[in-house]
């Protein structure tokens, strides 16, 4: 096989300010693309209006409705060293658009991540892309943020991307305009109620993996997303979703709810409502020119819809995700959950 | 054939193809239609993959000895007259097929044919192999035409959003077990499962790794496909996926204005930070605008940033190598 450390060491120390390639000269990380060796502190930084704290934990678990456990990786609240587990998804960040916020990350000597806040548009060295500033190992760096757009978004992990958000590190970010919670943007609608719908696949097999896994020159089938589970907002969406509070959502006729939709796997979806009609009134964190009214939608990895329901039928109306593989369209499953009205 | 009489080309090989080294496709509009005219050499060989790999491809070159994969892009005005000669130096049969446009039919092993047609409609388009769909489109025959309005220097449609620059993005997925069966002329037998994945026939080779920032070899640092712009450069990108796998597109620092999806003209003009890109010929047109940041604090001004596919399996090649898939870099200067 192809030896990645004889092949790159000749390489390291380009690219000016940024890692030389990480990982060479850097014990624990061995010979793999890992870019924790120029690390700095933000010098961007001010006063802050407010501030997350984050630590990681990467043996936390999530047991499936089948009774099975898988292993989850996470960040947890708060600073200081690694937790043996904590919430999945991830502690929500709620910021009110203008803020200036900070969101601090601890990591210790163990392993290297970062916090990029998808959809959120800093600064470069706020931004949390390892290759292009510096993956996260043994400090805390400070990450500097102005949400300027009310909407949906979410965090995560943009170290070795492709395993360590699949192995669970995000959680949900949620800008409110300076009317605070109820109101969707300046201006727009309001809402009675909440419901955070991040839907996710997971591949038993990718989460027996290490967190270097993909970046060392093996083959380790990342190429390849075999889900055998379908989740809502780290619930199963076998059974477990129709009920857990938050996803599952009972309300009154006349009552408004807000969903707010992340696709937060990999291979495309498709949400039918059940027969409700719901308006998209933001879309990536941005108002859309007209809202849209729709019964299903089809989203792709990383996309946010910000859904209001009104309503004016009692019934219960099953919410149901279908991933579909990303070549063939074949649906793998479906995570469910529901609107229950009054 | 045998495989040592194939052009055996690592990615530094394509160096000599690339558009004079320029990533920015320059355009004047002309007061009048104009004849194009272009030849592309059916060629084949093998390109090296990260991990060693060799796969084989086929490409509409510029040269009888090169490999383009993807084609030359081109770029043309509504009402031009293309005369586009293939010349078809395998021993299978090829066509060149723009859909809805022209459609040359089989060109037989060793023939050279010239198609002539007239390009009305403004707006991106696939040039692709038709034959075996999708077969040899996947080997690599395929590239991008651009038709801009008539007289129009800055627009993708009368009316559209404007721009100062554009780019094609043509994302690529390979899987090589499909290649070498049809470069046996077999069918392919196991399920697609793509290894390697490619923006405008390259992949990312992140710092550290050999051939970064070469821009021959580094998708990141391609002309034809990083971004470099100062503020207020809005750049139009014309995305087109030759492969079969959906992806999202994603780009950090600024949100996508997009305008159009599989050639039609959206209704609204939505801001997007990720996009839904069909497989199998799916488009999108997109205006990045180079605007500040508008989360920094300070406000940014330059700064680099990536555009990578969040369906992250795309970022992979041979099953691991992070960061060397189809991805590219976004540079504010």
């Amino acid at each position: 096989m192809f030896d990645i450390h004889e092949r790159k060491r000749p390489e390291m120390g380009m690219g000016g300010r940024r890692g030389g390639g990480g990982g060479g000269g850097g014990g624990m990380m061995g010979g793999c693309y890992i870019y924790d060796e120029n690390q700095r502190p933000n010098d961007t930084l001010v006063t802050p209006d407010v501030t997350f704290r984050r630590s990681i934990y990467m043996n936390g678990s999530m047991t499936m409705d089948d009774g099975n456990t898988v292993t989850i990786w996470g960040f947890n609240d708060g600073g200081g060293g690694m937790m043996m587990g904590g919430p999945f998804p991830s502690p929500a960040m709620r910021v009110t658009q203008g803020q200036i916020v900070h969101t601090q990350l601890s990591v210790p000597m163990c392993c290297a991540h970062t916090i990029h806040h998808h959809g959120i548009e800093p600064g470069w060295e706020s931004d949390g892309v390892g290759h292009i500033s510096w993956d996260v190992s043994g400090t805390t760096y400070t990450y500097q943020w102005r949400p300027m757009h009310p909407g949906t978004y979410f965090y995560h992990c943009h170290t070795n991307t492709v395993l360590h958000a699949e192995m669970g590190m995000y959680g949900a970010l949620i800008v409110d305009p300076p009317e605070g919670v109820g109101t969707l943007y300046s201006g727009g609608p309001t809402y009675d109620m909440e419901a955070f719908w991040v839907v996710d696949e997971i591949d038993s097999f990718w989460h027996t993996l290490g967190w270097t896994a993909g970046t060392c020159g093996a083959d380790v089938g990342l190429n390849d997303l075999n889900p055998d589970y379908f989740i809502i907002t780290g619930v199963d969406g076998a059974r477990s979703a129709m009920n857990a509070p938050g996803i599952a959502t009972t309300m009154q006729v006349g009552q408004k709810l807000l969903a707010r939709y992340i696709c937060a796997g990999y291979h495309p979806q498709r949400i039918h409502f059940g027969g409700l009609t719901g308006t998209i009134h933001i879309s990536d964190g941005r108002v859309l020119p007209r809202p849209v009214q729709v019964t299903e939608l089809r989203a792709h990895s990383g996309e946010r819809y910000d859904i209001i329901f009104e309503p004016d039928t009692p019934g219960e109306y099953i919410i149901s995700c279908e991933i579909r593989h990303w070549v063939t369209g074949e649906v793998l499953g479906t995570a469910r959950t529901r609107i229950t009205v009054e | 054939m045998k495989r040592r009489d194939f052009l055996r080309i690592g990615s530094a090989g394509l160096a000599g193809s690339l558009l004079g080294g320029s990533g920015l496709l320059a355009w004047t509009p002309r007061a009048s239609a104009a004849t194009i005219d272009r030849t592309f050499y059916v060629t084949e060989g093998f390109i090296t993959q990260i991990d060693g790999t060799d796969v084989y491809f086929r490409g509409f070159s510029s040269s009888p000895n090169g490999l383009n994969v993807p084609g030359e892009a081109l770029i043309v005005q509504a009402g031009d007259t293309l005369r586009i000669t293939i010349d078809n130096t395998l021993n299978v049969a090829t066509s060149f097929v723009i859909d809805g446009v022209v459609d040359s039919g089989p060109i037989g092993p060793g023939q050279s044919r010239t198609i002539t047609f007239t390009v009305d409609t403004p707006g991106s388009y696939l040039y692709h192999d038709g034959l075996n769909a999708p077969h040899n489109r996947l080997l690599g025959l395929h590239g991008g035409l651009a038709v801009m309005p008539s007289g129009s220097s800055n627009e993708l449609y009368p009316g559209s959003p404007t721009f100062v620059q554009q780019y094609f993005w043509i994302f690529h997925d390979i899987d090589p077990a499909w290649h070498d069966r049809l470069r046996r002329g077999l069918q392919p037998n196991t399920a697609y499962t793509p290894r390697y994945f490619t923006l405008n026939g390259l992949s990312g080779r992140p710092p550290g790794a050999p051939g970064n920032g070469d821009p021959a070899i580094d998708s990141m640092h391609d002309p034809r496909s990083a971004l470099h712009g100062s503020i207020g450069d809005r750049t139009l990108i014309r995305i087109m996926n030759a492969g079969l796998a959906a992806q999202s597109v994603h780009t950090h620092g600024n949100h996508m204005e997009w305008l159009t999806e599989n050639g039609v003209i959206r209704p609204d003009v939505w801001e997007k930070d990720c996009l839904y890109l069909d497989g199998d010929k799916g488009a999108l047109d997109v205006i990045y605008p180079f605007e500040v940041p508008p989360d920094s604090w300070p406000p940014a001004r330059t700064g680099e940033y990536p555009m990578h596919l969040h369906s992250e399996m795309s970022q992979t090649a041979a099953g691991g190598y992070y960061m060397f898939g189809a991805i590219t870099d976004i540079f504010f200067e």
